[in-house]
Parts: structure tokens; sequence; C-alpha cells
């Protein structure tokens, strides 16, 4: 039942105006910023280029060097963690000996500082002195290039971002089996359906809106990716990781090229909004079906 | 609670499955464990190649824990007060403000028409251009006098009968929601450029705990919005209709109500925003320089000033680390009793 009170507005407008305020300034701001010309240093009066900067960053093999770096982190870790996490949480559903022991430790790694996980990775990644070029010379893999080569270090990156946040689908996975009807299972059993068929047959399809949900969130705060890389590699060597993000950084705070930046973080939204609108609609067949 | 999905599966793939998960825990602990133990190195401890067992591998000493409180690498222990301060403020406001804002959605009827929003976005926008290049205000100024303009058309616009689509109470939210799929690099560097923009009109917003905790509060709106509407639309109507019967007034009722029947919902958004304040890298990045500097700021800058030395950025990280540490033990304690399943339905 809703009421209706003129106090209803108290309580919204408060949460309304700051949100309002904090999103809709940067946004206006830079909108109307990226058809300038404008630089900070050295100091150029701002000049209006209508689509210049976005004609500029479009034919920028830098740019889309960013979007294919993004791209291959956001979705090899982002499936990685959907596999192994998804399999955890099965595992931690059946009652598996020593669950409870695991669930803290297994919550942990989304808790902590990207930039304090990544500088522990480093240490870990290091290719002389880290504990896992020890473990790997054990079978004569001694000295790799973690990051100092452009495929092993996004391949360290990607390894990272599935240690920290795996943890988020285990526990999304985990409350979402929770609510799955036990009598369907129980019918599966008189039928003598193996787990694998139960699996794919009851569990999997039952489990996909989550499914869907959880992966949508993790990919586009996967495409926000900046920090790990910051600290792990600094987008280098080269530009080899470097992230949308990161590439944004770099031309804006460090060259203070504001139309220019400013164009490219609209692509940026514009980028994310197509790849959420695209795999909304490629799944949404599949999510009706189940209703 | 079910124990189903494994319950077709001999006993040796049980115990297949459970080598699996401990070796996922046990990738999933390696590095905290590493992170701890070479807190407690000596610079020989770490050169000489890894160790891994205090007082067989080697000598544990407290010495890098007492130079980071002595200041010797940055201010360690005022970043840590700047970090616990804007960090616990921000996740306050943001959850007191935001539980208000999804009490109300849960309760009462919006209606907002699709034209008012139009509205508000033109004249906004518009308003911003005029002032700035017509009428010579500066950007910041002019933006400042766009926005209560925009805002008291749009309040009007909306009880005009305008043509278009009305948007009701799940639009706002999704309109909430959907704040987070922002890029935050977009607002991150705009905020910068507004904030010094508003510090030159002789407000200081860059490196301040006002511009700060502002940021974060918006950010964390959002979030706070989305999980405290699922806990509160599990409370039953029948006690705050029981309560309206006697006439309380609309405030009381949340207060006296609604706050204390979902305190242990408040407490876990409360936790979680606080995770995301604390852990939070890019604003922070942009909007401080010195004075309040928060935690991940410090701790990445940590790894250029000083590279091999292991035992000072493990023990910087592990500052960073052990709050949160701290919080996972009560979240998972929460967990358990089954509450944060409501959030994700």
């Amino acid at each position: 039942m809703m009421r209706n009170d003129p106090i209803k507005h108290v309580f919204i407008w408060p949460a309304v105006l700051v949100v309002l305020a904090i999103s809709i300034f940067p946004l206006i701001y830079s909108f109307t910023t990226s058809f300038l010309s404008y630089r900070l240093i050295p100091p150029i009066p701002p000049r209006v280029v209508w689509l210049g900067n976005y004609a500029t960053l479009l034919q920028e093999p830098r740019f889309w060097n960013a979007i294919l770096t993004t791209t291959l982190i956001a979705f090899i870790a982002v499936g990685l963690q959907y596999v192994i996490g998804f399999g955890v949480a099965l595992a931690l559903n059946a009652r598996v000996p020593g669950e409870r022991l695991f669930r803290v430790a297994l919550l942990l790694p989304m808790l902590l500082a990207p930039v304090a996980v990544a500088l522990v990775a480093r240490m870990i990644f290091n290719p002389t002195m880290g504990p896992l070029n020890q473990f790997l010379s054990m079978f004569g893999l001694a000295n790799l290039p973690f990051l100092t080569n452009g495929h092993w270090a996004l391949a360290c990156i990607i390894a990272v971002e599935i240690w920290q946040w795996t943890p988020f689908i285990i526990l999304m996975m985990l409350a979402g089996l929770q609510t799955l009807p036990e009598d369907v299972y129980e019918a599966a059993e008189l039928e003598n359906a193996s787990a694998w068929q139960q699996f794919w047959g009851i569990t999997f399809p039952m489990m996909l809106p989550i499914s869907a949900a959880v992966v949508f969130i993790r990919l586009i705060e996967s495409y926000k990716i900046m920090d790990t890389v910051f600290v792990m590699t600094g987008g280098g060597p080269g530009v080899d990781t470097e992230t949308l993000t990161l590439f944004a950084y770099q031309e804006g705070f460090k060259k203070f090229n504001l139309g220019y930046t400013s164009a490219l973080s609209f692509l940026f939204l514009i980028a994310i909004t197509i790849i959420g609108v695209t795999y909304l609609a490629l799944l949404r067949p599949h999510l009706e079906k189940r209703r | 609670m079910s124990g189903q999905g494994l319950t077709g599966l001999s006993r040796w793939s049980r115990r297949l499955v459970a080598v699996g998960v401990f070796a996922w825990c046990l990738i999933t602990a390696f590095p905290l464990y590493w992170v701890v133990v070479t807190a407690f190195k000596t610079p020989p401890g770490v050169v000489g190649g890894p160790t891994y067992i205090p007082f067989v591998d080697f000598t544990p000493t407290l010495q890098p824990f007492i130079d980071l409180y002595q200041g010797i690498r940055g201010e360690f222990f005022r970043t840590f007060l700047n970090s616990t301060i804007v960090g616990l403020s921000a996740a306050a406001i943001a959850t007191a403000v935001g539980a208000m804002a999804a009490y109300a959605l849960v309760r009462f009827e919006f209606r907002v028409r699709f034209g008012a929003g139009l509205i508000f976005f033109l004249l906004a926008l518009g308003g911003y251009l005029l002032f700035n290049n017509s009428l010579g205000f500066n950007r910041a100024q002019a933006l400042l006098l766009a926005f209560p303009i925009a805002l008291a058309a749009a309040v009007l616009a909306n009880r005009l009968p305008l043509p278009g689509p009305i948007l009701g109470n799940e639009d706002i939210l999704f309109w909430f929601v959907s704040q987070r799929m922002f890029p935050p690099i977009v607002t991150a560097f705009a905020l910068y450029l507004l904030y010094s923009e508003i510090g030159r009109l002789g407000f200081q917003l860059i490196d301040s705990y006002v511009g700060l905790t502002l940021c974060y509060v918006a950010f964390s709106l959002p979030i706070v919005v989305w999980l405290m509407r699922d806990f509160f639309e599990a409370i039953p109507i029948e006690v705050e209709e029981a309560a309206m019967v006697d006439n309380v007034p609309s405030w009381r009722i949340f207060l006296g109500i609604v706050v204390p029947m979902s305190m242990n919902g408040l407490l876990a958004t409360f936790m979680i925003t606080l995770a995301f304040v604390w852990n939070e890298f890019l604003f922070a990045l942009f909007l401080t320089n010195s004075r309040w500097q928060t935690l991940p700021i410090l701790v990445a800058g940590q790894n250029s000033q000083r590279g091999d030395e292991w035992w000072a950025i493990s023990a910087a990280a592990l500052v960073a680390i052990i709050p949160m540490m701290i919080m996972a033990a009560l979240l998972s304690r929460m967990m358990r009793s089954g509450l944060l399943l409501g959030a994700i339905k």
C-alpha cells in the first residue's frame, strides 16, 4: 500500500539533490568542454572545435589499444571469475567438509583496497625474489618476465582481478543457490538424474537471472579498472596494459588537455552504454523464457 | 537451506570437490599470509629470497611498523586518521540520507513527468551556456546559477499536464542505481575542475574535508538506496499501518519503528559503504593532494618511492587492509544469519 503524505519530499529530496548536483554538474561541464580545444598547460584560451576532439581520438591508435586492453581484462577476468565463483558456490552450498571455515577467508579479498592488493601482487610476481618465481623454479621456469612483458603483465593483472573479485561472485551465487526450491531436486532424484544432468537441467537455468545480474555488475565495474593497473604496471611496459581510465588520467591530469580528456570520457561513457545495452539485449530472450 | 547439487555424486567426487575448494582457499589465503609475514621481516630476510615461517626462516621485527608510526615514509598516522574520519562520516551520512530516500521509495508514491526531467536537463545546459558565454560569468558561477533555476522550473513543470510518459518509483530507483554505471573518471575529472573553479570563488573544496566527503556521499548513495530498499520491503507493513491508525506522524513511524526494525540492514549497508570509501582510489587521487590525502593514495605512492623495501611496503599495505579484515569477519557473521540474502533478489 502506498501512502501519500507531503513529508515524502523531506525523505527523498536530500538524496536526490546530492546525486543530482554531483552527477549533473560534471556531466554538463565535461559535455560542453568536449567540444572545445582547451588546455591549462600551456594556457590557451578555449576555442570551439565541435567534433574535432572526437575525430582526433578515433584516429588515435593509443585509444583503440586502451579499449582493447580494457575489454580483454574485463571479459577474460569476469568469465573466469564466474566459472570459479559458481563452482565454489556450488561446493559450499553442498556442504563440503570445512565449509564454515572457508567462508570468512573467501569473503576477504573483495573488501581489501585494490591498491594494497596490487602492491602485494607486485611482490609475489617479482621475477627474482618473489615466492611465485621460487615455486616455478622448481619446474625449471625461473625468472619469468611477469610484469615487464606485455602479455605476461596483462595475464598478471587478470589474475589479480580474479583473485580479488571471485569472492563477490561466490557470495551472490551462494545466496542465490540457497533460494532454489528443494522439491525439484527431489523429483530429479526419483528420476535418477545424474548430478551433471541436475546441474544443466535445473540449477543452471534457474540461476540464469542472478548470473546475468552478477556478471553485468562485474563487467561494468571491470571496465572502470584503474588502481590495480596503476600500481602494478603503471600501464606499461609501453602502453601494453593501459586501460581507458588510466589513459584518461594520463591525458587529463598529466597534460591538462581538458577538451581532449572530456571527449575521451564521453566516448568511454558511450562505449559502456553500448556494451551494457548489447549485453541486456542478448540475454533478454533467455531470461524471459524462464518467467 | 538445501543441500542439493552434490547428492548424485560418488564419495570420491565429493572428495575431489572438497580438494578443489581447499585449493581455491589456499590461493586466496597465500597472498594475505605473505603480506602479514613480510611486514615483520628485516631487510636481510627479504633480499635473500623468499622466506615463509617466522622464527625458523627469519627473525621477526617490529621495525617496519615503528618506522610507519614515526612517519619516515609519509605521514601515515595522519593519513590513517583522514581515511577514518572521511570514511566514517561519508558512510554515516550516505546511509542516513540513502535510507530515508529508500524508505520514501518503498512506502510513498512518486510521479515524475518525463517532460519535467527533460526541462531540467535542457535548462541546466542552456542556462549554463547562456550565463557563461553571453553574460560573462565564469564557469562555476554559471553552473551554480543555472542549477537552481533549472530545478525550480522542473518542479513547477511537474505540476503541469505535460505530454509524455510519467515515471514512477521504479524509474526513480533505476535512475539512482544507473549512476553506478557511469565511468567515475568522467565525474572525477570534471569534479576536479569544478572544485578548483569554486576554489577560485573563495570556497576551498579541493583537498578539503567537505569536498571529499560530499563526493563520497554522492557516490555511495546509489548502492545505499538499492540495498536499503530491499531491507525496507522485507518489513511487514502491518506494524506501520497500526501506528498510522493512531495518527502517529510519518517521521516518527520511520525513526521509532522502521529504523529499529531494520538495524541489521542499516549496519550492513553502513559497513559496505565504509569499505567502498576506505578503498576508493580515483576520486582521492584527483581531489586531494596533501592535507586530506587518504590511505590508498599514500599506499600506492610507496611503490615508486621505495622500490624493493618490501618490509615497509607490506607494513603499509597491512595498515590499509587490517580494518577491512575485521569488517569481513563481522560481515560474514551477518551473512551466516541470512541477512544479505534479501539484497540480491
